[in-house]
């Protein structure tokens, strides 16, 4: 990761294509650093020379003969380069480039920011960008960025692939009163990238909150593994657009790289333990619960309300989100009792009634949130017309500093009324929100990331380790496979490759006339079973490429021609090497195992039920394959209804759960000890009481 | 005074066999010469036949190339039907002139044995003409390909015409087994001989780029040093991206082809085994498409048909062997010595 010392907190800054005129960006930065009151030397630089914004100019960085700590770049992108180069030379170290032009016009453009990133990596400087808004810090302070509004100094770090996110998103912070450390637009991402951001707000004690917008990850391993550090350490919590199809396509456009599928997106994301916001409203909502209140130590929600309606509304997102209700312990349920008017409703959601003042909110507040089976609390205020927004708000304020320790939500329900109370409470870091629901969706990504957190914590032990396996009976599969200029294996190939790594397979042969077909149908026994082979043909059963339980080599001798001439038929155009003659094994619980390396984060694993109706059940969990522990698999089975199967289901014997495990831990062994497979499916796995055979296995290398 | 007369569906690899053939009779002694009576020209290509201008250099033959190939067709000559006495002395006086100081004269079959029969230029009419016997090169597509050989040799022989055997020119290895086991016993049980059974060798067949790019024309929007990579397979991206990329990684040295507006396709495609992105609709790709594409050295052509019509012509991609093309002249005459009795067509000649 980079070295972020000067970052941002530089002693001095220059700016080159600093201008006088307004209108222009050369001209807002330098309006910007000055007015965000940066404390060290500012260096404007135009060839003209003569004064900006009343500070002398200097007609190149070499003319300044003091140590520069920042250059922010502001000139055409052909002249760049040679400001980066001149910059390399004096030495410094930090560049802020905010110049478009380069990748996101062409190949043109794409030669000039290879250049760019030549000189910088050689010279080890850090470099934003191109093409961003630049870069904010509150607590420096410094605005090296060309953004209309300095955010208010605060405990999120924000980083934002999208210039104009972030600009919007500062403005509209403004009217919140929602606080940042530091801000980044990352532009280009030709050099630095949102791993590095993420890495060095996990290191900034001014930061509690890291907050990112992204539309593709540069380096999926970096990233995971800058984003699992910071998750341990703080909340990270991550927007990533582009999810539908039509959005991916224009991501795509957008950036220039290929978009990862959006499943290998959110199981990274699980995996490194970052919180994913479904939207920008979600993602400002959680920004702002987890800058001013505690993670709760559990999921259960106490809700205090002068209205039924709103109550039951909160109930159900409560339940809906798989929080729970709190139950108060009788001592909290009598003194409720004793103290509320006989029409309150004293157990969870506690109903304070229409006419309740300050005093009755005070006194079901401060006693439900004293109750140890509460985690945290959400009020709801609606205002009739003996309600006193002012008076409650405040009353709200006094009860949560009496318990730090346990978050609290606010809900004045109402506009114009309830207006001044709201402004009480958000000033005093108690998020409000218009209506309940979003609190409790606040409360839920809170809870989530406690869970992430745990679960970085307890991953700790060993990668799967296996002194059984060998690799080289597999490259030598692979070789023989690449030679013969195929990129999908055949079942005789693949079956060498289980073998060679332990995974349980139903021996499989190739024969390639009807005689050889029966020959080696009697060594492997009747029944067997016949399969068209051909790295063409996807689905075998779809065009009369497969014969079941055939039991005489006469059978299989008619058998042979049979397929033949049906995969003929379906496919004039495909040649079959032969046929595959494999055992015919008894049936078990059908299971599947899969791979797909996804671009980004290299290979996830999928496993659930399997059989002929995968695409339709969809019963299936994802993981990736990288750090992939025994503990992380048995979850992953237990995320699927063929989990439930296994078990034993209705009265059937359990399966041998142990040995789908072990399975699932071999294959991400074999994909992460071979890159060269692209993909691989088992299925189905058969699982019986004792032990278990994979009957149908794909590889697709590259 | 030999004449072998080789005929053969399009695409069944007559001309490989009259390289190998001829230049394997050559290093035996034989002073060989080559004819082909009736040529074809390309709408992309020369206005010459291509397999005369290889046989010329390849065999070293002193006449002009109008002399070896003295007529061309197309698929719409008829309304040159009354030409037919001209063209008939053409053919006549060019085969004087080649048969005068040759041991062996190949004789080259036009693009179908049936070709130009409305005017009695067919291989049958020629063939007798000539007084050639004929070699039947047999290309499997699936079992009426073997129906259209016995037809064919059939038909030679009501005519009295010998046909000294028949050859499988680039089977595949898939099939390899039926040829050897099935198909071969079936012609022999009607009569007919089989002279080989040459493999697949993909060096042979697979095409090039460039040779795409004569057939669909279009752009080349980057790439123009990459035209000699490989072609061995072709995919339509009209799929989503998430069942592409499943689609993709599966072939090897491959065509994609797929909307100019399809950044994600061109991109998914780009990140597999590539070798050339075949962009239609006329849509100009996002530049970043065109820029990574030159990062990864795949060429792109944007070509202004609809993919249908792109795909259609793709089929008519097929490899000849052009002169100066030194390995596959060799592995022609490899073929020629390992896997065909070429010993027993000259006994059959003689």
């Amino acid at each position: 990761m980079a070295d972020f010392k000067t970052f941002f907190n530089p002693n001095s800054v220059a700016v080159v294509g600093a201008s006088a005129s307004p209108g222009k960006i050369g001209n807002a930065v330098m309006k910007n650093i000055i007015s965000s009151k940066f404390k060290g030397e500012i260096y404007p630089i135009n060839p003209k020379g003569g004064y900006i914004e009343g500070i002398k100019a200097y007609s190149s960085l070499s003319e300044i003969g003091k140590p520069v700590d920042m250059v922010v770049i502001s000139v055409p992108a052909k002249v760049c380069v040679g400001v980066v180069e001149e910059a390399a030379g004096l030495g410094i170290k930090n560049l802020v480039v905010l110049s478009a032009g380069f990748k996101e016009t062409g190949s043109e453009g794409m030669e000039l920011e290879k250049r760019l990133v030549d000189i910088v990596k050689k010279n080890n400087m850090n470099m934003l960008g191109p093409n961003c808004v630049g870069i904010m810090d509150t607590i420096t302070p410094i605005n090296a960025s060309f953004s209309s509004v300095f955010p208010n100094k605060g405990n999120i770090a924000f980083v934002s692939q999208s210039g104009a996110m972030l600009v919007s998103l500062m403005d509209w912070s403004q009217e919140t009163g929602l606080g940042f450390s530091r801000v980044i637009s990352l532009g280009n991402k030709a050099h630095l990238n949102e791993a590095d951001f993420i890495d060095a707000a996990a290191d900034d004690p001014s930061t509690s909150v890291i907050l990112a917008y992204i539309e593709d990850v540069t380096d999926g391993k970096k990233f995971l593994q800058a984003a699992k550090k910071a998750a341990a350490k703080k909340p990270v919590i991550v927007f990533k657009s582009g999810t539908s199809q039509a959005g991916a396509q224009a991501a795509s456009s957008h950036t220039g790289a290929l978009a990862g599928s959006d499943l290998a997106y959110e199981t990274a994301f699980k995996n490194c333990g970052i919180i994913r916001a479904r939207s920008i409203t979600e993602l400002l909502n959680l920004a702002t619960a987890f800058s001013s209140q505690p993670i709760p130590q559990n999921s259960r929600v106490a809700v205090v309300t002068n209205a039924g309606g709103p109550g039951i509304i909160t109930t159900d997102a409560i339940e809906n989100s798989s929080l729970n209700m709190a139950r108060f312990s009788k001592d909290t349920i009598e003194t409720l009792r004793q103290n509320l008017p006989a029409e309150a409703n004293i157990y969870n959601p506690v109903d304070v009634l229409g006419d309740a003042n300050e005093d009755r909110f005070e006194f079901a507040l401060d006693k439900v949130l004293a109750d140890s089976n509460v985690d945290c609390a959400v009020v709801l205020v609606c205002p009739t017309a003996i309600t006193d927004p002012v008076a409650i708000a405040n009353t709200i304020v006094n009860v949560n500093k009496a318990y730090p320790e346990k978050p609290l939500f606010t809900s004045f329900m109402g506009g114009t009324t309830v207006e001044e109370g709201v402004k009480i409470v958000s000033k005093a870091g108690i998020p409000n929100f218009t209506f309940p629901e979003p609190a409790i969706h606040c409360i839920k990504g809170m809870i989530k990331y406690a869970h992430a957190k745990d679960n970085l914590e307890r991953s700790e032990d060993s990668a799967l380790h296996y002194n059984d396996v060998d690799p080289r009976t597999v490259k030598a599969v692979f070789y023989d496979v690449f030679r013969d200029k195929r990129r999908v294996l055949l079942g005789s190939e693949t079956y060498e490759v289980a073998k060679a790594y332990g995974i349980p397979a139903s021996p499989v042969k190739l024969a390639t006339s009807a005689d050889e077909a029966a020959k080696l149908a009697e060594e492997i026994g009747f029944p067997v079973v016949m399969k068209v082979a051909s790295p063409k043909i996807m689905h075998k059963t779809d065009v009369g490429g497969v014969l079941l339980n055939i039991d005489s080599p006469e059978k299989v001798r008619e058998g042979y021609f049979q397929i033949m001439d049906s995969v003929q038929r379906y496919l004039p155009q495909v040649l079959p090497y032969g046929i595959e003659i494999q055992k015919m094994e008894p049936e078990g619980t059908e299971l599947i195992i899969g791979m797909s390396r996804d671009v980004q984060f290299g290979p996830m694993i999928a496993f659930g039920l399997g059989g002929i109706y995968v695409n339709l059940l969809k019963d299936v969990s994802f993981r990736l394959a990288s750090n992939l522990t025994i503990a992380e698999i048995t979850s992953m089975i237990g995320e699927t209804k063929a989990y439930t199967l296994l078990k034993g289901y209705r009265g059937k014997k359990p399966a041998d759960l142990g040995a789908v495990v072990d399975v699932i831990a071999r294959v991400a062994k074999l994909v992460l000890d071979f890159p060269e497979i692209a993909e691989m499916d088992i299925n189905p796995l058969f699982a019986y009481e004792d032990g278990l055979s994979a009957i149908d296995i794909k590889i697709t290398i590259s | 005074m030999l004449n072998l007369y080789i005929t053969g569906a399009a695409g069944s690899a007559k001309t490989a066999m009259a390289v190998g053939l001829g230049l394997k009779l050559q290093q035996e002694g034989y002073k060989v010469s080559y004819f082909k009576p009736i040529g074809i020209t390309t709408a992309t290509g020369y206005n010459v036949d291509e397999d005369g201008l290889l046989m010329q250099k390849v065999l070293g033959i002193n006449h002009p190339i109008e002399t070896i190939v003295p007529c061309n067709t197309s698929p719409f000559y008829l309304t040159r039907y009354h030409q037919n006495e001209e063209i008939i002395g053409k053919i006549t006086s060019a085969y004087n002139e080649l048969s005068k100081d040759s041991d062996v004269l190949i004789i080259d079959g036009a693009i179908f044995p049936h070709a130009m029969a409305s005017m009695k230029l067919d291989v049958a009419s020629l063939a007798k003409q000539f007084n050639a016997a004929v070699l039947h090169m047999i290309k499997i597509k699936n079992d009426f390909s073997l129906d259209q050989a016995v037809f064919f040799n059939r038909y030679f022989q009501c005519h009295n015409i010998p046909v000294v055997g028949n050859v499988f020119y680039n089977v595949p290895r898939q099939i390899m087994a039926k040829t050897e086991g099935v198909y071969k016993e079936i012609l022999s049980d009607n009569g007919f001989t089989t002279l080989g059974i040459v493999p697949h060798r993909s060096e042979l067949t697979v095409p090039t780029v460039e040779q795409y790019y004569q057939i669909l024309g279009g752009e080349i929007l980057t790439g123009e040093d990459k035209l000699d990579l490989p072609v061995e397979d072709s995919v339509v991206g009209a799929m989503t991206i998430e069942s592409a990329l499943a689609y993709l990684r599966r072939a090897p040295n491959k065509a994609v082809v797929t909307g100019g507006d399809r950044a994600d396709m061109a991109l998914a495609a780009l990140e597999t085994d590539t070798s050339v992105l075949i962009l239609t609709g006329g849509l100009y790709p996002d530049v970043k498409v065109i820029a990574k594409a030159s990062e990864k050295g795949v060429p792109v052509i944007l070509v202004h048909h609809d993919t249908f019509t792109t795909i259609e012509r793709m089929t008519q991609v097929s490899n000849r062997i052009k002169p100066g093309d030194e390995e596959r002249i060799k592995m022609a005459v490899e073929n020629v010595e390992q896997y065909i009795d070429w010993q027993s067509i000259i006994t059959s000649l003689k």
